[in-house]
Order: C-alpha cells, then sequence, then structure tokens
C-alpha cells in the first residue's frame, strides 16, 4: 500500500507506504492518535483515502471483485457484533461473503450451519461445556467482554481469511485472557494464525514489552511511518523514541 | 432441523407476507375500464386547475381544515397533560394520598382513547348537527386521552429520586414536582405535541373528507365528480402545508436541546400551544361566522333494554369483528414489513431518496380518498382496505425508519462490507438489525392505531364494524349505535394492550 489521509484537522496519514508478506507475525505500535486504527481501516477498505491505492495480490482493493475481499479479515477494537442478534448469528455473520441474500435471511430465522459454528467458537477458546449448553443461542449483550472478544474471533474464522488485521484486540481485557488470546492469533502451526489457514497478521498493540513475540515491528507517529524493522533488531531507545512526546 | 427463531431484522420483513393475499385479490379484481380514469387522474397531477374560484375554495377549506386543527391540538395538549398528571401514580403520591383514584381515571380514559376521531365526529355530529366545533372536539377528545396516556407513562417512567429528596426536605409538592421532573417531560411534550399536531393536520382532513367542512370536503366533492385537476389542487396544497409543517417540526426538534436553553424553548412551546389555540378560535370564527350560531341539541334516544337485546341478536358480529380483525392484520403487515423491505431490495442513496418521497405522499393522501382512489380500477373488498390503510401507514413508517438509520453509526454496515458481504446482507445485517427492536416496538404501537383505523376504510368499503356503524348512525338505530360501538372499544382496548406488551417485550430486548 501507499496512501495518504486527511482529516478536519490536518493530514491523518501522510505517504506510508508497506507491504506485508506471507507468513509475517507484524506488530503495529504508536501512541493514541498516531493512526493505527486509520492505518488498518484503510489496509481494510472500510476507509477511503485521497491519494494512493492499497492492493492485495495485485489487484486494488476498492475495485476487487466482493468475493476476494473476505480474504482479509478484521478484529476490529469495538469488535462491532451485532447486538440484536444471537451468539451463532454472528458468528455466521462471518461467512456472509461466501452466501447470497437467501442464506443471509436463513441465518436469521435459525442458526444455519450449527457444526461450523461450535466449531469455530470452540477454536477461538470458548468452553465446550458453554456451547453444548446453548451459547450458540444466546444473545450478544449476556457476554462478558472476554467472551464477546471470543466471538468475535470465532467470526473471524468463520471468515477463514488470508490476511489477519487486529486493532488493538488485547486492549480491554485482563492479563491471562490476552495473554491466551494473542497466543491464538500468533499461533506458529503450519495452518498459520488461529489455524484458520492464515498468510499472515497485522495486530495493533499498546503493549511494547509483546513485540518480541512478532517477526517484524511497524511504528506511526503522528500519522507517519517512522519505524519498519525485524523484531529482535528493536531496542528500548526505538521504542522510547516512539512513544515519546510529538 | 434447528429450532425456528426469528431474529428482529427478518421479524420486521416477515409483516410483507400480508402483500402476497392482498396483491392476489387486488390484481384479480383490476378492471380495464378503471385505467383510462388513472390516466386522467395522473396527469392531473401534472395540470392542476389555477381557475380563481376554486382556489378560492381550496383556500377556504384549507383555513378551516388549519383552524380546526390548531384548535383541536391546543386543547387535547392542555387537557391531555391535566389528565395524565391527574392519572399518574407519582402525582398522588406526592401528596401522600392513595393512587386507587389515578387508576381508575386511567381505566376510564381508556374509552375515550380507543374510539377514533371519525367515530367522534360521526357521533356528534348526529346529536350536535354540522357545527364547527363538532370537529373540533371530535378530534380534542381522543387525544387528550392520547396524550394524557404518554404524559402519564414518562411522569410514572420517570426517575423519582430527585423528586423523593426534594419532598423530603419539605418542599411543596407542586414545586417539587416542576423541580424534579420539568426538563425530562418537557422534551416529551416537545416531541410528542409536536406529532402530535401533524396529526390534527390530517384527522381534521380526514373529517372533512366525511363532510365536516374544510379541505377534506373539497377533495371529496372534486374526486367523487372525477374532476381531477381540481382535485391535485387540493392535493399539491395539502402537500405543501404537510412538508412545511413537517420541516418546522423537525427544524424545531433538532433545535431544541436540554438544559437551559432548552426549557426556555419548553416555556416557549407551551406559550405557542396556547397562542396557536386562540389563534385557532378566532380564525374559525372569522371564516365561517354564519356556522356559529350555537350548538343545537339534535338529540339521541336512549336505547331500552328490549332494543339492546334485540339489536344484539340481528347484527352479525363474528363477520363483522373477523372483517375488522382481518383488515388489521393485513394492513398491519404492509404497514410494517413494506418500508424495510423496499430499503432492503434496492439499498442505494437514491433509491431511499425516492421511498421517501414515496412515503411522503402515502402520508398526505387520506386513508378513505386513497380507497376511493383504488376503487376507480378495483372491485371493492377487504384487500383494497388494507392495502389503503397499510399504505398510509407505511408513509409514517417508512419515515420513521428512515431517520432512525440516518442517526445510526453505519461502522458495522461498513465492517461488513470490507467482510466481503454483498450491498443488502450489508445493510440487513448491519443497519436494519440495530433497528429493529425499536421499529418493532413502534409497529406495535402504530398496528394499535390501524385498528382504530379500520373504522375509516370499513366506511367506505362497506366491511367491518365500521360500516356497521354508519349504517346504524344513518338510521338512527341507537341500539346498534351502542352495541357496536361497545364491541369496537372492546377490541382497540384489547389491541391496546396487546401493543403494550409487544412494545416493552421489543423494547426490553
Amino acid at each position: 500500500m501507499n496512501v495518504s489521509l486527511s482529516g478536519p484537522r490536518g493530514d491523518r496519514l501522510r505517504s506510508i507506504s508497506l507491504s506485508v508478506f506471507e507468513g509475517e507475525r507484524i506488530a503495529l505500535l504508536g501512541r493514541s492518535g498516531a493512526g493505527k486504527s486509520t492505518l488498518l481501516a484503510i489496509a481494510n477498505g472500510s476507509l477511503r483515502v485521497d491519494k494512493g491505492e492499497v492492493r492485495w495480490r495485485g489487484a486494488s482493493i476498492r475495485t476487487m471483485p466482493r468475493r476476494n475481499k473476505r480474504e482479509i479479515g478484521m478484529l476490529w477494537q469495538d469488535l462491532l457484533l451485532v447486538e440484536e442478534l444471537s451468539v451463532g448469528q454472528n458468528v455466521n455473520s462471518g461467512a456472509l461473503g461466501r452466501h447470497n441474500l437467501i442464506w443471509g435471511l436463513a441465518n436469521l430465522l435459525f442458526n444455519v450451519d450449527q457444526s461450523a459454528c461450535k466449531h469455530c467458537l470452540q477454536r477461538a477458546g470458548l468452553d465446550a461445556g458453554l456451547i453444548e449448553r446453548g451459547l450458540i443461542d444466546a444473545p450478544i449483550r449476556q457476554l462478558s467482554g472476554g467472551q464477546r472478544q471470543r466471538v468475535a474471533l470465532a467470526r473471524l474464522l468463520r471468515q477463514q481469511p488470508q490476511l489477519i488485521l487486529a486493532d488493538e484486540p488485547i486492549a480491554n481485557l485482563d492479563p491471562a485472557i490476552a495473554s491466551d488470546l494473542l497466543d491464538h492469533l500468533l499461533n506458529r502451526s503450519p495452518e498459520g494464525p488461529l489455524n484458520c489457514g492464515a498468510k499472515a497478521i497485522v495486530i495493533s498493540l499498546h503493549q511494547p514489552e509483546l513485540v518480541q513475540r512478532f517477526d517484524r515491528v511497524i511504528g506511526l507517529q503522528d500519522g507517519e511511518l517512522v519505524m519498519d524493522q525485524p523484531s529482535e533488531q528493536l531496542t528500548a531507545a526505538d521504542l522510547s523514541r516512539l512513544y515519546e512526546a510529538g | 432441523m434447528n429450532r425456528l427463531k426469528p431474529a428482529a431484522p427478518l421479524l420486521t420483513l416477515l409483516p410483507a407476507l400480508a402483500l402476497v393475499p392482498v396483491l392476489i385479490v387486488t390484481w384479480t379484481g383490476l378492471h380495464g375500464g378503471g385505467l383510462s380514469i388513472w390516466q386522467q387522474f395522473l396527469l392531473g397531477a401534472l395540470h392542476p386547475s389555477l381557475e380563481p374560484d376554486l382556489l378560492q375554495a381550496v383556500w377556504h377549506g384549507l383555513g378551516v381544515t388549519m383552524a380546526t386543527a390548531l384548535l383541536s391540538w391546543s386543547l387535547s395538549l392542555l387537557f391531555g397533560v391535566l389528565l395524565g398528571s391527574a392519572c399518574a401514580d407519582v402525582v398522588w403520591r406526592s401528596w401522600s394520598l392513595p393512587t386507587w383514584p389515578a387508576t381508575g381515571l386511567r381505566r376510564g380514559l381508556a374509552i375515550p382513547r380507543a374510539v377514533h376521531e371519525l367515530v367522534w365526529g360521526l357521533l356528534l355530529l348526529q346529536v350536535f348537527g354540522l357545527h364547527p366545533y363538532v370537529a373540533v372536539a371530535a378530534i380534542a377528545i381522543p387525544y387528550s386521552a392520547l396524550v394524557a396516556r404518554i404524559w402519564r407513562d414518562h411522569l410514572d417512567s420517570a426517575d423519582h429520586r430527585p423528586l423523593d429528596a426534594l419532598i423530603s426536605a419539605g418542599v411543596h409538592p407542586v414545586s417539587a414536582l416542576m423541580t424534579a421532573l420539568n426538563p425530562g417531560m418537557g422534551t416529551v411534550l416537545m416531541s410528542y405535541g409536536g406529532y402530535r399536531l401533524e396529526c390534527a393536520l390530517r384527522s381534521a382532513t380526514l373529517l372533512g373528507v366525511f363532510g365536516l367542512g374544510g379541505l377534506g370536503t373539497e377533495l371529496q366533492l372534486t374526486l367523487q365528480s372525477l374532476q381531477f385537476r381540481e382535485l391535485w389542487t387540493g392535493l399539491w396544497v395539502l402537500a405543501a402545508v404537510m412538508l412545511i409543517l413537517e420541516q418546522l417540526l423537525r427544524f424545531w426538534r433538532e433545535r431544541s436541546g436540554v438544559g437551559v436553553h432548552g426549557q426556555r424553548r419548553i416555556l416557549l412551546f407551551g406559550t405557542l400551544a396556547i397562542v396557536l389555540g386562540v389563534i385557532g378560535t378566532f380564525w374559525l370564527r372569522h371564516i365561517v361566522p354564519d356556522q356559529f350560531s350555537g350548538l343545537s341539541w339534535i338529540g339521541m334516544e336512549v336505547p331500552s333494554w328490549t332494543q339492546l337485546n334485540a339489536a344484539a341478536t340481528e347484527l352479525p358480529w363474528l363477520r363483522m369483528i373477523l372483517e375488522t380483525l382481518g383488515l388489521t392484520v393485513l394492513a398491519a403487515g404492509i404497514a410494517i414489513g413494506l418500508p424495510p423491505l423496499a430499503l432492503l431490495l434496492w439499498p442505494s442513496p437514491r433509491w431511499h431518496r425516492c421511498c421517501s418521497m414515496f412515503w411522503a405522499c402515502m402520508r398526505w393522501i387520506p386513508p378513505p380518498l386513497m380507497v376511493l382512489l383504488l376503487l376507480l380500477s378495483n372491485r371493492p373488498s377487504l384487500a383494497i382496505g388494507a392495502l389503503a390503510i397499510g399504505l398510509h401507514n407505511s408513509g409514517v413508517m417508512g419515515r420513521l425508519l428512515l431517520e432512525g438509520l440516518q442517526q445510526q453509526s453505519d461502522l458495522r454496515q461498513e465492517a461488513l462490507r470490507a467482510m466481503g458481504s454483498s450491498e443488502r446482507i450489508s445493510w440487513l445485517y448491519g443497519l436494519l438489525s440495530p433497528q429493529s427492536p425499536s421499529y418493532l416496538a413502534y409497529g406495535a404501537y402504530r398496528s394499535d392505531v390501524i385498528l382504530r383505523e379500520t373504522v375509516v376504510v370499513g366506511v367506505i368499503g362497506g366491511s367491518g364494524l365500521g360500516w356497521q356503524l354508519l349504517e346504524s348512525l344513518s338510521s338512527f338505530h341507537w341500539a346498534a349505535v351502542v352495541l357496536v360501538l361497545c364491541c369496537y372499544c372492546a377490541l382497540t382496548i384489547s389491541g391496546e394492550s396487546l401493543s403494550d406488551r409487544c412494545r416493552s417485550l421489543w423494547l426490553q430486548s
């Protein structure tokens, strides 16, 4: 990608040029307001840029067919689950890109592909007993913060993306759940992150102490790319420069 | 097979299934003779008559309708707030009094609320004869009871802790109520009061269609004589007035925030309501001075027990009730299901603007006129009545849905789109889903309104309780009038109770 975006109070992103390669686990760092969420939303195609473009497998993300868009999965900071639907319907919404309107309507009438749904919830780390006791039919608003995060993960699994973008996925979780979730996301098995066949993952974080678990670190400061290097070369001085007042 | 459990967004679409039988019956009932009349009607929209005599008559009719609406609205707000306060438990508790009088008053108000303004109009017309105040009273009586209900509901459901604190500190109950509950109740008065002004204008036009004077009478006369260019002059004027009023009320709602300035606006709104009521009175006296010769009691015969018994056995109750309920279910299905279905089929901003314009037209045309228009090319049937009420109310539901969607964040829709979902699916899951519980709750309330409105098309379409009521009134068969009114009240009160339960269920879910 090579993108710029201006906002009401000046530039939000300035000429950022990046490439993500197969097998990479990338940490995206920067202070609040540095542009991490904006960059991920642009990469995912939900935010339009003023200048430049995002390309996925050589094709522009704005013009590529709908079926290819589902290859990029996003774990949103505020999850963006549909509160009015059940857990199962939310998980299945990850598969909407592969199906037509009739399937979408059927999912609102009963829980279609229940076994696939349960499988994704289990892989996302939700307790099997809880799933068997009817979690699938429970309304989203009855779940705890950690459980909601797992449902969002299960939705991502159901989407079967090639690239995963995660916007501060562990920001509001207690340390034990956060560590477990990160283990899931950064799984180094041959099946890739989340064991879902994804080829690469980009995660924005506010915990610089976790960067050693990644292959590459990208740093943003005031909408500018100021760091892009392998994580093992990262020093404490680099991090303090990144987080010092702009 | 999994258990069927329709989710809220699907429940907003399912009522549209009512369109299937209605359209089949309408399609099979079409006759070619009416097509040329429809063509003339549509062409009339492009060339409305601008003859000076007609313009003068329309202007006069508009004046009567607006003055009637203003006066009845002002009276209903005044009486509604007073009655609503009197039947609120919190008010009685503030004086440390038992609340049973409030409960009794609440139950008593269910009867004037259950009877549609048209029924009140026809009843008062029979008793007092044609007089401008008959139309005013016909609107003010049910509207006062409706405003009282809303006012009471909000008073009793407000947070009472500040009120309790003030009363325990020795503050006089009136001062405590004004201080603790005024800001929240002011917002209710402004938003609901504004909405009722729109309703009053629609009702005043509707009563005119049934001969109580004003623009509605002009529209009815021109339609009956198939003078479509003249009809369109009246319709365009009505559309312009409704559009201006809708925009003014929307502007008012958007500008009226909470806090000090909000409270000033509430005071201004109260003053404005009273001033508009006074203006309405003088305007009405100025426009129709010859009709203000004083109300004359034509009278009604109080039916005896024997007459009531005889009427009870001679009327076809089952058929009338089933027709009324059938009309309600079909019309409510169209009103609730059509707007989300139309928006789902083509979720583009341009199509949504087209829908918005269509719904505005549906709101402006009174249901009885719509029935008469549909009857130009179709046989009379229950389906035509359902289509007319359904389309009219879909105008109200459609506007509400679009306003709700516009105020909502589209982040979920964008997220689903980015996941590769189609436009329709991302609109359904991302935009309609968050709106659906409140939309269904309002749909439950609207079904209750539709049940009351069935009487309007029943009168024209020859079906249900409305038709029987008109027949009985025309023949001064007071025993039948009393029984049909009792049956109608029982139905609407049951419908209101059912819609209340559905509404609270949807709002809690």
